[in-house]
Order: C-alpha cells, then sequence, then structure tokens
C-alpha cells in the first residue's frame, strides 16, 4: 500500500481549525462512511481502515439535531405532540404515546377504554410498518432488492390504513394527552385493517424463502457483530438486540401497559448474539405482531367516548396540569422508548426528557462491533442494530 | 414473566433453492400505480390546506397559540371598505406542519381544513406570495374541489398591490379582493403618521463614531 501520510504541516493546520484528523500511521487511511450512504442515514462514521479491516470506528452523529427537549419546554403540553413524535421517523406514533402517557398520569386521567384500544392498535400498526420498513433496508444493505421492494409495498398499505385514521401518512399526530383525536372511521376501516394482516402474514412466507431463508443471508450475517451478553447489559441494550444474546427482557411482558397483559404472545430469544440472530428475533416479531393485532380486532374496539371528558380541554392552549412528574415507556421496534415529563403547574412542560434506545446501541455498541469487521460488515451491522440517527441526535 | 420460545421456533435453515421461488412473482400483477394514468383520492380527512369561514371567526387567536411552527399570525382585514370586527389568521405554509391542531382548538368551527394538498410554484418573487394567505370559505373550496378534482391549491395567483390590497384569484377566475390593515392581536391604529426618519439615523451615527473613536484610541496607543 502507498505510503499515505499526510504532510505534517497540513496536519497542524487542521488542528488549528479544529477539524477531526486523527494521526495516520503508515498503511491505514481514513474513510468517512455516510451520511450520504443509504444504510447510515443522517449519520456518519468516521473508520480508521487497514486494508479492508476495521482499525478503530468514531461514530460522528450530530446531523439531525434540533434540541427536541429544549424546544418542548416553550411550547404548550398539546402542542409538543407535533414536535416530538419527529423523533423516530420509522414509527412516529411511539414518542406520542410516551408523552400522552406521561401526561395522562400527571394529570390524573382515566383514558376511555376505546382510545386505549386504539392507541394498542396504532402501536402495534406502527410496529408491523417499522418492521416493513427495517426489512426494505436490511435487504438493500446485504444487496437483496427485492424483498425490499415488496415490504415498501405491504408498508404503502399500512400507510394507507393510517391516512385514513389519522388524516396523516408518516407524521401521524394523532394520539394526544387524554386520548386520540380521532374516533375510528367505522367498520369498513376495521376489515381493511383486518385484510392487511392476513395479507402481510401470507406474504411472510415469501419473505422467508427469499430473505430470511436465503443462503446470502446466512453468509453475510453469521458470526458478524458478535454482541457479548455482559457487554450488552453493561450498555442498557434494550429491544432485539438484547432479546438476541439471550435476555427475555420485553416491556410489553415485564411492565404491561394498554391492553399487553390480556394479549398473548411470546417473547423470541437466541443466544449467539452476531448479526443473524439479531435478524431472526426481529422476523419472529413482526410474526407476534401481526398476531397481536389479529387478536386486537377480535377484542373489537370498546364503546364509548374516545377523549377524556374534561372541562380544562376546552382552553387547550392554555391548559395546565397539576404539578408533578411521570415516566413512561412502551416497547418500539428498537427497543425501551420511554420519557420523563415534569410539570410545574404552567402551561409549558418544565422538562422533557426521552429516553431513546438508539442512544445506548447506535453509538458506544456500534463502535465496538465494528473493531476488527470488514467494510462490507459496516452497514450488515448497522442495519441489524437498527440505530435510528434522529434518536441518537435529538 | 415473560413466555420465552426458544431457539428451535425461531432459528431457520439455510437454503440455496428457496430464494429462486421468488421467480414467481413474474408472473403476477404488479402494485406499483401508473400514475398518469391511474389516480390515488386522498383519505376523506386528509389533513390539507385550511379554510376559514370568516363570518364564523372570531378572532380569538387560540390557533395562533396552540400551532407548533408558529405559522399563524392575526391580521386585520378590510372588505369593501369596511373593516372586519376580528382579525383572522393568515396561515404560512412555508412553517405548517399539517398538524391541524388549530382546528381542532377553533371555538367556533369558523377554521376548516380541505383535502386538497398540491401547491408547487417556480418559486420566484411574486409566485411566493401564494405560500402565505388568509384561507378561504369551505364551500368555496369544495366547489372547487369538486370541478377540478386535482387536489390543488385553490388560488392560482395573489397579487399584492403597494396599499397593502390583496388580490386572490381562484381557479374559476374569480377574484377576492381584500386590503391588510394591520397584523397583531390589538386592532391597527386607524392613522398611521410616518415614522420619523431621523430618529434611528442619528442613534446609529453616535455608535459608530463611539467605535471608531475607540478603534483609533486603541490605534493610537499600539
Amino acid at each position: 500500500m502507498a505510503n499515505l501520510e499526510v504532510p505534517k504541516e497540513l496536519r497542524e493546520e487542521a488542528k488549528a481549525h479544529d477539524m477531526y484528523l486523527h494521526p495516520i500511521a503508515k498503511d491505514t487511511y481514513e474513510l468517512f462512511f455516510g451520511p450520504q450512504h443509504m444504510a447510515t442515514e443522517n449519520f456518519s462514521i468516521i473508520l480508521k481502515m487497514d486494508g479492508n479491516r476495521i482499525e478503530k470506528a468514531i461514530v460522528n452523529p450530530g446531523f439531525l439535531h434540533r434540541g427536541f427537549e429544549k424546544l418542548a419546554e416553550q411550547r404548550p403540553y398539546f402542542t409538543n405532540i407535533a414536535l416530538l413524535l419527529r423523533i423516530c421517523v420509522p414509527e412516529s406514533d411511539v414518542p406520542e404515546n410516551i408523552y400522552s402517557m406521561a401526561v395522562d398520569e400527571i394529570v390524573g386521567w382515566e383514558v376511555p377504554e376505546r382510545a386505549i384500544w386504539i392507541r394498542n392498535v396504532v402501536l402495534e400498526m406502527a410496529r408491523v410498518s417499522a418492521w416493513m420498513f427495517w426489512i426494505m433496508g436490511f435487504g438493500n444493505e446485504i444487496g437483496l432488492y427485492t424483498p425490499g421492494q415488496w415490504a415498501a409495498a405491504y408498508r404503502e398499505r399500512l400507510m394507507r390504513l393510517f391516512e385514513e385514521l389519522t388524516g396523516g401518512r408518516v407524521y401521524h399526530i394523532y394520539t394526544v394527552p387524554g386520548g386520540v383525536r380521532r374516533d375510528i372511521p367505522g367498520d369498513r376501516w376495521l376489515r381493511q385493517l383486518r385484510d392487511t394482516v392476513e395479507y402481510i402474514k401470507s406474504k411472510l412466507k415469501d419473505f422467508d424463502e427469499i430473505l430470511f431463508d436465503n443462503y446470502i443471508t446466512f453468509e453475510r450475517t453469521e458470526g458478524v457483530g458478535v454482541m457479548d451478553k455482559k457487554f450488552a447489559l453493561k450498555h442498557a441494550v434494550t429491544g432485539p438486540n438484547l432479546r438476541a444474546v439471550g435476555v427475555p427482557y420485553d416491556v410489553r411482558k415485564d411492565d404491561p401497559y394498554y391492553l399487553y397483559d390480556q394479549l398473548d404472545f411470546e417473547v423470541p430469544i437466541l443466544k449467539e448474539g452476531d448479526s443473524l440472530a439479531r435478524v431472526l428475533v426481529r422476523r419472529y416479531e413482526l410474526e407476534q405482531d401481526l398476531y397481536i393485532l389479529e387478536q386486537l380486532l377480535d377484542m373489537g374496539p370498546p364503546s364509548g367516548p374516545y377523549m377524556v371528558q374534561d372541562a380544562r380541554l376546552k382552553a387547550l392552549p392554555r391548559f395546565k396540569p397539576p404539578k408533578g412528574d411521570a415516566y413512561a415507556h412502551v416497547e418500539s421496534t428498537k427497543g425501551d422508548f420511554g420519557a420523563y415529563v415534569v410539570s410545574d403547574g404552567s402551561h409549558k412542560p418544565y422538562r422533557v426528557h426521552i429516553r431513546g434506545p438508539s442512544q445506548s446501541h447506535g453509538v458506544t455498541v456500534l463502535e465496538e462491533l465494528l473493531k476488527g469487521a470488514r467494510l462490507a460488515d459496516v452497514p450488515v451491522i448497522l442495519k441489524t442494530l437498527d440505530n435510528c440517527p434522529p434518536d441518537i441526535d435529538r | 414473566m415473560a413466555r420465552v420460545v426458544g431457539e428451535e421456533k425461531v432459528k431457520l435453515k439455510k437454503s440455496f433453492v428457496k430464494p429462486w421461488m421468488g421467480l414467481k412473482y413474474l408472473f403476477k400483477k404488479p402494485v406499483t400505480i401508473k400514475i398518469p394514468f391511474e389516480k390515488i383520492e386522498p383519505a376523506p380527512k386528509y389533513r390539507g390546506f385550511h379554510t376559514l369561514d370568516w363570518k364564523k371567526c372570531v378572532g380569538c387567536n387560540f390557533c395562533g397559540q396552540i400551532c407548533p411552527a408558529r405559522a399563524i399570525e392575526m391580521t386585520w382585514l378590510e372588505v369593501d371598505g369596511k373593516m372586519e370586527k376580528r382579525p383572522h389568521p393568515k396561515v404560512d405554509y412555508g412553517r405548517c406542519t399539517f398538524c391541524q391542531f388549530c382546528v381542532d382548538v377553533c371555538p367556533t368551527g369558523a377554521l376548516g381544513f380541505s383535502e386538497s394538498y398540491i401547491l408547487t410554484t417556480d418559486g420566484t418573487g411574486d409566485a411566493l406570495e401564494l405560500f402565505n394567505w388568509v384561507p378561504i370559505h369551505p364551500d368555496k373550496v369544495k366547489e372547487l374541489n369538486e370541478r377540478f378534482g386535482d387536489y390543488r391549491f385553490p388560488v392560482v395567483k395573489i397579487e399584492k398591490k403597494a396599499d397593502g390590497t390583496y388580490v386572490y384569484y381562484l381557479r374559476d377566475g374569480s377574484k377576492i379582493e381584500f386590503k391588510v390593515l394591520g397584523y397583531g392581536i390589538r386592532p391597527p391604529k386607524k392613522s398611521t403618521p410616518a415614522k420619523p426618519a431621523t430618529k434611528s439615523a442619528p442613534a446609529k451615527t453616535t455608535g459608530t463614531t463611539e467605535k471608531n473613536e475607540k478603534s483609533s484610541g486603541k490605534d493610537s496607543k499600539e
């Protein structure tokens, strides 16, 4: 390999301008991976390469920093919904729900049963559509573009259902403190949802054939990016990534919210902790989510109002909850997603803190897993960890 | 405690033959929509552009207070030489996030929304006026939607005159004309005297002279 040493003067000049330049030894070079690369999604990694091997990876986030938590302190309670959902783009209902749950707890509202059922269905629909999005990304990263196109087409059906229910396709702005903003459009919508669930269920076999059973998937993921159980617990990894190392932690089971204690579903566990295990755990969870949606549809929406009846809601911009604080968390496709809201009795929250799952497995864990990997493994590790850049930057 | 599923159910076996089964999709109908020939209708309650019944609007500014993007500005209007008794919201679509919280909080139901969502311009000077408008009556928007059916913005051109008069040229050729008197919740003063230009000018000059003096002093010290 050619001598790639940078002249000393240039290095000193870069340092004077506070640039991110690392000392370069012989036969190693620096590679900026992302944010243009499709796998990274507005996220960048600086790779110190030795030939095709990665010696060191330095995560370079911050492209999506908007200061959500500070902005949330300057807006009225209900308005924050339209802001906080941007933390997680593929499943924007999760931030809506955690924030609404926390505010519900502060105010002491008993959310109507119908609203809870709708919220639960929306959360599960968001999970399924996020899995579809993930299949699209993962398939593209390992070079199997066909399942990705299928997944995008099936996700479109869910987006259409969201559009009819909420009025928006990606950012639904639907769940608000005290309930939901609109009622179900009618029985036709429920029938369409059941059809969609059955349709996606029937297509799972095709996904298995072309993507999950595919020997290419096995070759690309087996033994890549192996995570230790101890290491994962130390770095507070949650969600499917934790289940892939053999810890049966699922918020829906361990701290049930909404209707999850009445629902029957299984938690998949694998012990290997490599990329393949993470892929297989996710595949099984997609199956379980469709099963949960079927159960919810069998239960049917309870009758009653879809929003809390409260006189304070008539003056929404000046709505003031009592003093207090609350923490609520749900299980998203990325992991344990939580929100901590503190109220000081005024019409704006005193503090909103979001506990995002990607923060724990998208920065330090990623840096560790990338050590010693090949360049072609970077997108595979990134996608099997399934990090969400807006959540890391916040 | 979680009902755990072991490896035997989750794990799959790798296969060299199965991926070829995907070829069967070559003989199936595509799911893609051929856009110029096929149309997708937005959902019946899709959150699109606003509508406003000017007679119902009481100018309470609830919409302006709840707006997360601060896209709404209360505007005092004069229609046919008569000032409207209450200000009306002016929506800036450069900022609007289409959350429709403004529609939810409207106490009289004056503010509403339509399904139309397409607004494209060439981005030069006057065309950008389209992005900042006082919404028009829902019946008119509905009529235009039914007539054209392509979910475009109901106004084609907004002309702004020097004296604050705005003319909305609607898609069917009709016009809406009104004058903007002022912005804000408080009513505008009837006679707006021209601002004395001398007031700000000397302050600036003094500031600069001071700076000059300071800098010159530094220079002399050095």
